[in-house]
């Protein structure tokens, strides 16, 4: 018996001992066919799934290498059943091909009849399906390759892809390395990507994830759509690329509510994209308006669901998904692994953090004692009612009065789901408010001011959650979210993860009302980043009263 | 040459012989005979006949069955001849078996063997009456040579549509006697047309040999690794199971046994298959670790806290010895979604249960170091057991055991360990011990509020975080999850907060991390702030000097009263009772409903239940017509075959004065040679009854078996069992 860093547990979980020796080694090692599930500080939890094992199929690893590193690293018998299991999964990837056939355009191809003849009689499958050419190849309609890769994929019998990507129309891109330089992880997570032709990577906010981006576009160079959350994060985009690439303002064109720019490299928001005209989403056409060689998703965890029908068509271009937090709380992180690609790259944000590339955060939940009348007034509100009633409770603003003037030298966010608590903090605090009714230039404007230090605190709606970049922020006050989302809390954090310039740490607060639906949903939107590794120490608001912080 | 008795046979042997014959058929001698004539008589019984034959391998039965259709007496040469020249190493094993026996004039099988081995032996027909002349079957023609070919190999029977109306091919089969009418749509060939059709053989093919093990060759180093980790899994999953039900004790079936809900609930607490649940349930309950209380509780036994104090490899011991030579089948739980068969069950017997795990076990133990392939494991053993009457060991069976050693870590991938080696032998088992990954007494508690033991757990440390946190993973180490849940489990179970932080503290080798440490600081101040009891009544009153008085008050003392609150107070007696003794201590109370409407005076009663006047005995229903009809019909059956009956009797009352008396071996020749020689003519008996009463029966004797006669009884027409020792006498009518 070995003294390996991994034991197997017989439900398929890995558990890495991340103070082994051996563990960066073995973690390289079981990367491919492993999903990371949790990596808090000492054990990290990676899961076998069949997803997992076929992706690592498709990149080239075969069964055999898969129990070979886990009986390798393993510092107990492997479970016989489970190295059974992972062969029987693997052994399904690849019986079944879609190539690219001159004559029938997509043709599905087996090497085992009784596979075929079993999906073909699949409901949900037929009506994809052409002619059957002979015993062993069946036509398959060409604007069908993402939806019957799907349909596979659930039958449990994935198909491996060989028709490959269209090239897309040509168009040079170079990364402009002045003063600056790609880092490693961002590098790897690029070819990662490129490699795989298609795929999501997920790299902790505040990590760079623009500059995987323009990597990939440099790696395609080729014409490159890039879908973004909203018309800031789009601008942001363009800076970023005209800052670390050969790209000049006129190959980018913005794409947006306000703008209908197509370019070379063209930033469109998801907002436009899904915004119907007499019931159609007239601008999805903008997917086919060019020869796109690479198509972007940005914050790929918030891709609206007629995106993702459209995502299905286009199978041939090369997709790439940007992420922090691929959990959805709709659960439909599948769909996102079969229609964009899978995870090409993940790295826990301690680790980023560990290499210094995301400023070490400090998370501190706060609990509000509410008062008698509060109690008793939460006790009868209507049950819809209550999470907003316990959210916005009276007493949270003092609490964030105090945070803020202990914090008084500093760059501070406070963000909040409500806008009532909002305009009621920015008028007590005297801080500006900004929200999704205020105006895109007002928003530029107040967010420069927040970059230079003219102003030292703003309160945000969720407009905030994603993709802003104020580097400078190294207090975010959460007073409200939306309910127990896993992901906002972990993008909220995000806000104040770039690293500083002075190399000081950031305080993320959460304020809760105690023994409410508050504080459930709290605990359960901090799983992500407690997975992560990030601890929550739980104070009460007396000890902020009595400063002690 | 004298012709010997199969008695005299036996009392020739010499002791060396009769030792081998009794280790071959130990039931001979439980209990021991009193002398060579009953041992010959027990040898030659139905019963241990039948254990005998189920002990030989294919080939064995093969040559006994070839054996069987010989003319007795027979020699070595002529069962040479019609088997294989390699029998002559076989037929020693059948002699030994008594199976076989040296007559004087050659050999000879004991009484009944033939009997035993069924009608028609190796598809083999009667043998005909008649000379026949099988020289004529090599001209037989066409339709005639179809014919033969689709009956030579038996079954022997055929059916027709007419025999009297045959077609060409068979009627010149029935012609020449190879073939005889059975009844009016059926025929039968003759063994020795078979025989001759066959080429002087009796078998179609001859299987000499058993069907080869195959499978891969696994390391034994690989084997080792993965039994120890099936020993380990399975002593946790037995800890597991014993663990959960004595916190939550499921309640048996009427029928006994465990019911499906609460073998899915557990199933799904260990995260297993029904089937390995079922298994280990069933363990558990052989080793003595389980049981089924008095009250229909399952509960884990004193004998659990025993095991759990041993050693590995002695609590291996303990579970793995029981079910060695269990006759229990835990496979058959739920076989096919039959509900009604239950781990702890009364229906998991089977006979053969045991011999076909020992069986299976050898095999592994001759096959060491490769991973038998099912299929060829499945073959080999039912060579080895052809089990003649029900066709063979059932596949699956087989298959259970294989499974059921591999879960038990006899087997590691499938081939036998050298820890179950040592098991099966009897060797010591220090090496478990030594093999097993060591304990761990320590912890790592995370900021995501779980906790990994990352190795097996040492026991006390395990019990006691079972009942502070969820477990979230199982397998070599264990993931353990705090939750609020979890965390109250632990305060309902007496502990307090400090006492679980402590316990963290002093098991977690990493600090415990502060919102942990806060979570059981809240929970614990929060537990307990609602309390919930049961009572049977309250006085609630909103003076409190009255409550005071009352509380104070010796002549209710009576009540046991307790103040749960100033204006509130309980007894443990009915509200009747209460209002009673406090109205006869002069005090006023009034009756309260649940909705806390005040009753005014007492309500008149009323039953509950349903009215159920009670059932008028004495008079008739007026029968229908269908009822009247019936009986009139009835009456006149009865009615003729009593008339039959008394005029037979009468007939052979007439004959012989009296009731037929005769010995018991009068009458068992006297009904052997009936049946033999007169079958169809009625017979006259005295039978005994359960109570002694000797009744006169006038019967058809159909045939004797296992000490009785199956006949035909005239008074009745039913065919009836008759014991022959309670059969007073025959006599002939």
């Amino acid at each position: 018996m070995s003294d390996g860093p991994l034991i197997v547990q017989s439900d398929k979980t890995l558990l890495l001992d991340i103070d082994h020796p051996l563990s960066t080694e073995c973690r390289r090692a079981i990367a491919p066919f492993a999903e990371l599930e949790r990596a808090p500080e000492h054990m990290h939890t990676y899961r076998l799934t069949n997803l997992g094992l076929w992706n690592a199929r498709a990149a080239g690893h075969d069964a055999e290498l898969v129990i070979d590193t886990l009986i390798k690293y393993s510092r107990y018998a492997v479970p016989h059943a489970l190295l059974i299991d992972v062969a029987e999964q693997m052994s399904r990837y690849g019986r079944l091909r879609l190539e690219a056939d001159p004559v029938h355009g997509l043709i599905l191809v087996t090497t085992d009849t009784a596979v075929l003849e079993e999906v073909i009689r699949a409901k949900k499958i037929a009506p994809l399906l052409g002619i059957r050419i002979d015993q062993e190849t069946i036509a398959v309609h060409p604007s069908q390759r993402g939806a019957i890769k799907q349909s596979l994929l659930r039958l449990g019998w994935p198909a491996e892809d060989f028709a490959g990507y269209v090239d897309g129309q040509a168009h040079p891109i170079f990364l402009k390395q002045e003063g600056w330089k790609i880092r490693e992880y961002q590098e790897h997570a690029a070819e990662g990507f490129w490699h795989g032709g298609s795929g999501v990577v997920v790299l902790p906010c505040g990590a760079g994830k623009t500059i995987v981006g323009a990597a990939a576009m440099a790696h395609a160079q080729a014409t490159t759509l890039i879908l973004v959350t909203n018309t800031v994060a789009a601008r942001q985009w363009r800076d970023e690329l005209i800052k670390r690439t050969t790209l000049t303002e006129d190959e980018i064109g913005e794409y947006s509510g306000s703008k209908k720019e197509i370019r070379p490299v063209t930033i469109a928001t998801y907002q436009v994209m899904t915004k119907k005209k007499n019931g159609v989403y007239s601008h999805l056409d903008l997917f086919d308006s060019h020869d796109w060689g690479l198509i972007i998703y940005d914050e790929v965890h918030l891709l609206p669901a007629p995106i993702f029908r459209f995502t299905a068509d286009i199978q041939s271009r090369r997709r790439l998904g940007l992420t922090a937090t691929l959990v959805r709380e709709d659960g439909m992180e599948g769909e996102v692994f079969s229609l964009i690609g899978p995870k090409r790259f993940d790295v826990p944000w301690k680790e980023i953090e560990a290499q210094g590339y995301i400023a070490p955060a400090e998370c501190i939940e706060v609990r509000v004692n509410l008062t008698e009348a509060e109690r008793l007034a939460y006790a009868t509100a209507e049950p819809e009612e209550r999470y907003r009633y316990c959210a916005t409770t009276r007493t949270k603003r003092d609490v964030v009065q105090e945070l803020v003037s202990l914090h008084a030298k500093e760059q501070i966010l406070v963000i909040g789901q409500y806008l009532d608590q909002l305009d009621d903090l920015g008028e007590t605090l005297g801080a500006p408010v900004i929200q999704g009714s205020t105006p895109q230039r007002e928003r530029e404007e107040l967010f420069q001011a927040f970059r230079t230090g003219e102003i030292s605190c703003l309160v945000v709606s969720k407009v905030a959650n994603f993709s802003i970049d104020l580097p400078e922020a190294t207090i975010a006050i959460q007073v409200s979210g939306a309910f127990g989302s896993r992901q906002e809390e972990a993008q909220r954090l995000g806000r104040v993860l770039r690293p500083k310039a002075d190399g000081r740490g950031a305080r993320f607060y959460s304020v809760v009302s105690r023994d409410t639906i508050d504080q459930d949903f709290a605990q359960n939107r901090q799983r992500f980043l407690a997975e992560q590794g990030y601890s929550y120490t739980i104070i009460d608001s007396d000890d902020v009263f009595q400063g002690k912080i | 040459m004298e012709i010997r008795s199969f008695a005299e046979y036996l009392r020739s042997l010499d002791d060396l012989s009769l030792t081998a014959l009794f280790q071959t058929r130990p039931e001979l001698i439980s209990p021991v005979p009193a002398d060579i004539a009953n041992l010959a008589l027990r040898a030659s019984s139905i019963p241990s006949l039948v254990r005998a034959v189920d002990s030989l391998n294919k080939w064995q039965l093969q040559l006994l069955e070839a054996a069987a259709v010989l003319n007795e007496p027979f020699t070595e040469k002529e069962l040479l001849a019609v088997t294989d020249k390699s029998a002559k190493f076989a037929l020693p094993a059948l002699i030994e078996r008594a199976l076989v026996y040296e007559g004087g004039d050659g050999f000879r099988l004991p009484g009944n063997l033939r009997e035993v081995l069924g009608t028609e032996i190796a598809g083999l027909g009667p043998i005909s009456q008649k000379k026949l002349n099988l020289k004529e079957l090599a001209e037989a023609p066409d339709a005639s040579k179809k014919v033969l070919d689709a009956m030579v190999w038996g079954p022997p029977r055929g059916s027709v549509a007419d025999v009297r109306k045959p077609n060409p091919g068979l009627a010149w089969l029935l012609e020449r006697g190879f073939i005889s009418p059975v009844s009016q749509q059926s025929v039968v060939l003759h063994r020795e047309v078979a025989i001759a059709l066959r080429g002087k053989k009796i078998h179609k093919e001859l299987e000499i040999t058993p069907p080869e093990i195959t499978g891969k060759e696994v390391k034994a180093k690989a084997i080792q690794a993965t039994a120890i980790s099936n020993i380990t899994t399975f002593l946790r999953w037995s800890e597991e199971v014993l663990n959960f039900w004595a916190l939550q004790p499921p309640t048996a079936l009427k029928a006994g046994g465990v019911g499906v809900r609460d073998l899915r609930d557990l199933a799904l607490h260990l995260g297993l298959s029904e089937e390995c649940t079922a298994f280990v349930i069933e363990v558990n309950y052989l080793a003595g670790l389980l049981t089924i209380d008095p009250d229909d509780r399952i509960l884990p036994t004193h004998q659990f806290d025993l095991w759990l104090s041993y050693s590995a490899s002695r609590k291996w011991e303990m579970l793995v010895s029981p079910w060695l030579i269990t006759s229990r089948l835990s496979g058959l739980v739920n076989r096919d979604g039959s509900k009604s068969v239950t781990p702890m069950g009364p229906e998991l017997d089977r006979s053969s249960a045991a011999s076909i795990r020992t069986l299976v076990l050898d095999i592994l133990q001759e096959n060491q170091e490769i991973t038998p392939d099912l299929q060829s494991l499945i073959a080999h053993a039912q060579w080895q057991r052809p089990y003649r009457r029900t066709g063979g060991i059932p596949a699956e069976y087989i298959e259970w055991v294989a499974r059921e050693a591999e879960w038990l870590g006899l087997t590691g991938q499938g081939s036998l360990s050298s820890y179950g080696m040592a098991l099966l032998t009897g060797a010591d088992l220090d090496q478990v011990d030594s093999d097993l990954p060591k304990p761990v007494d320590h912890i790592l508690i995370q900021s995501d509020n779980t906790a990994i033991a990352p190795g097996p757990l040492e026991h006390e440390v395990a019990q006691e975080l079972d009942l502070i946190a969820d477990i979230e993973s199982r397998g070599a180490a264990t993931v353990f999850r705090f939750t609020e849940n979890s965390l109250r489990r632990g305060l309902d179970y007496g502990r307090t907060g400090e006492e679980i932080l402590r316990f963290l503290k002093k098991s977690s080798k990493t600090p415990v991390p502060q919102p942990l440490e806060y979570m059981i600081g809240d929970i614990s101040k929060k537990h307990g702030k609602l309390r919930v009891g049961n009572t049977s009544s309250f006085i609630r009153c909103e003076d409190n000097a009255l409550i005071t008085q009352i509380m104070k008050d010796k002549k209710v003392d009576a009540l046991g009263l307790r103040r749960i609150a100033p204006e509130v107070l309980i007894s443990s007696h009915d509200a009747s009772d209460v209002i009673n003794i406090l109205r006869a201590a002069n005090y006023l109370p009034a009756a309260e409903d649940s909705q806390g409407i005040l009753l005014s005076g007492p309500r008149i009663a009323r039953a509950q239940s349903k009215a159920r006047p009670p059932r008028i005995i004495g008079e008739f229903e007026k029968p229908d017509e269908i009822l009247l009809e019936t009986a009139l019909r009835t009456i006149r059956t009865g009615e003729k075959s009593t008339a039959k009956q008394s005029t037979l009797r009468n007939l052979s009352a007439n004959e012989l004065g009296a009731l037929p008396r005769s010995t018991a071996n009068e009458t068992l020749d006297l009904l052997t040679k009936h049946i033999l020689e007169t079958p169809n003519k009625s017979l006259s008996i005295g039978y005994a009854d359960n109570n002694g009463m000797v009744s006169h029966r006038i019967i058809d004797p159909l045939r004797i078996s296992a000490g009785s006669l199956q006949a035909r009884d005239h008074a009745t027409g039913e065919v009836l069992t008759f014991r022959i020792p309670r059969i007073t006498g025959v006599a002939r009518l």
